[in-house]
């Protein structure tokens, strides 16, 4: 495998990695039939557990890192039988909501379910998450503030 | 793609099976010479009970851990679980997992900590075949009360010489958990060792 695809590989992973971690556990279960034979041979490789993680920001995007807080995420890794390791991070603390997560990042790993779990899990959440991003930043727009230095006429 | 090779599952509740170990671990130190049993092996780990649990259980970001043995499954699964560094040299080891007592360095090449801070010394967790049936030996020190008999197996001549050598540059020195599938025997450097019946 040359690096280029093993790169695409791995942003193709992160993008979908991404989606499950903002996906809401009622949205994940609703999900669950398209892995159901699969999880008969479920094996928690580390069960989820909770923790805590520092958030850390820069002022206007590029000054200096400062610590913004701890947040509580949990975090899962499980395999189905003999598959690759699927794992999952999110904020929170739901436990159940990262074992499905992992369960999914696992099947999207296995070409046998990628393309099937992709179109019917990943894009439309995608959407839906890009959708309620869109609407949100919207409705923040219209209270945007943007300060000028007027230049004084007498300078 | 499949770039995990096979990672073993570790345990599977995390929090009271680490405790349980710990206690042993610390009660197989507090009693040198007393077997205790840690518990069961981990499925497709390639290690004995005691040891993959006591791994588990003491081994965290800030414990460098050296292994004697290369096997990368085991690199990724101790590192995948607890997060630990692995150790280049004995000397940097925290703690120091050795299966082949007699192809392993010389306890004199572990870190032994210095006079002002004694507890920067390697823990050695030695996997022996057997914790009974070998050579007889008087274990005495603090923890026992008079004499602690104990057998141990398949450690190397030249083993208990480099002990007294460790013992004796107290309070310096390294630290000894042997193990045996499912049990261990703690040895503190507090701990003096003489044969049976003389010497």
């Amino acid at each position: 495998m040359t690096s280029n695809t093993s790169t695409q590989y791995f942003s193709e992973r992160q993008a979908w990695l991404a989606v499950l971690a903002r996906a809401s556990r009622i949205e994940l279960e609703a999900k669950l039939e398209l892995a159901n034979e699969s999880l008969l041979t479920l094996q928690r490789v580390r069960p989820a557990e909770v923790g805590m993680l520092m958030l850390r920001g820069r002022v206007g995007g590029t000054g200096n890192p400062f610590n913004l807080g701890e947040a509580s995420v949990v975090r899962c890794a499980v395999r189905l039988g003999n598959g690759p390791l699927g794992v999952a991070y999110a904020l929170g603390r739901d436990k159940r909501r990262a074992e499905l997560a992992a369960v999914f990042d696992a099947l999207l790993q296995d070409p046998q379910h990628h393309d099937d779990l992709q179109s019917k899990l990943i894009e439309p959440l995608a959407t839906a998450q890009s959708q309620a991003r869109d609407q949100l930043q919207g409705e923040v727009a219209t209270s945007k503030v943007e300060f000028f230095t007027l230049v004084r006429g007498d300078a | 793609m499949n770039t995990t090779t096979r990672l073993a599952a570790g345990l599977p509740d995390a929090v009271h099976e680490t405790q349980h170990a710990f206690r042993a671990a610390l009660d197989a130190l507090a009693r040198p010479g007393q077997i205790r049993r840690i518990g069961a092996p981990l499925p497709g780990v390639a290690l004995g009970g005691a040891m993959a649990r006591l791994l588990l259980t003491l081994c965290d970001d800030e414990t460098p851990v050296w292994l004697q043995s290369g096997d990368p499954a085991l690199q990724s699964w101790l590192r995948f679980h607890t997060g630990a560094t692995l150790a280049d040299s004995p000397m940097l080891a925290g703690f120091a997992i050795m299966t082949e007592i007699g192809r392993a360095p010389a306890l004199a090449d572990f870190a032994v900590g210095t006079a002002a801070a004694p507890e920067f010394s390697s823990t050695l967790l030695i996997e022996l075949p057997a914790l009974e049936g070998g050579p007889a030996l008087d274990w005495s020190g603090p923890g026992i009360e008079v004499m602690q008999g104990v057998r141990l197996q398949g450690l190397p001549a030249d083993f208990w010489t480099q002990w007294q050598a460790n013992q004796a540059s107290f309070p310096q020195g390294v630290d000894i958990i042997f193990t045996c599938d499912e049990h261990a025997i703690g040895l503190p450097r507090t701990t003096q060792v003489g044969r049976t019946g003389g010497v």
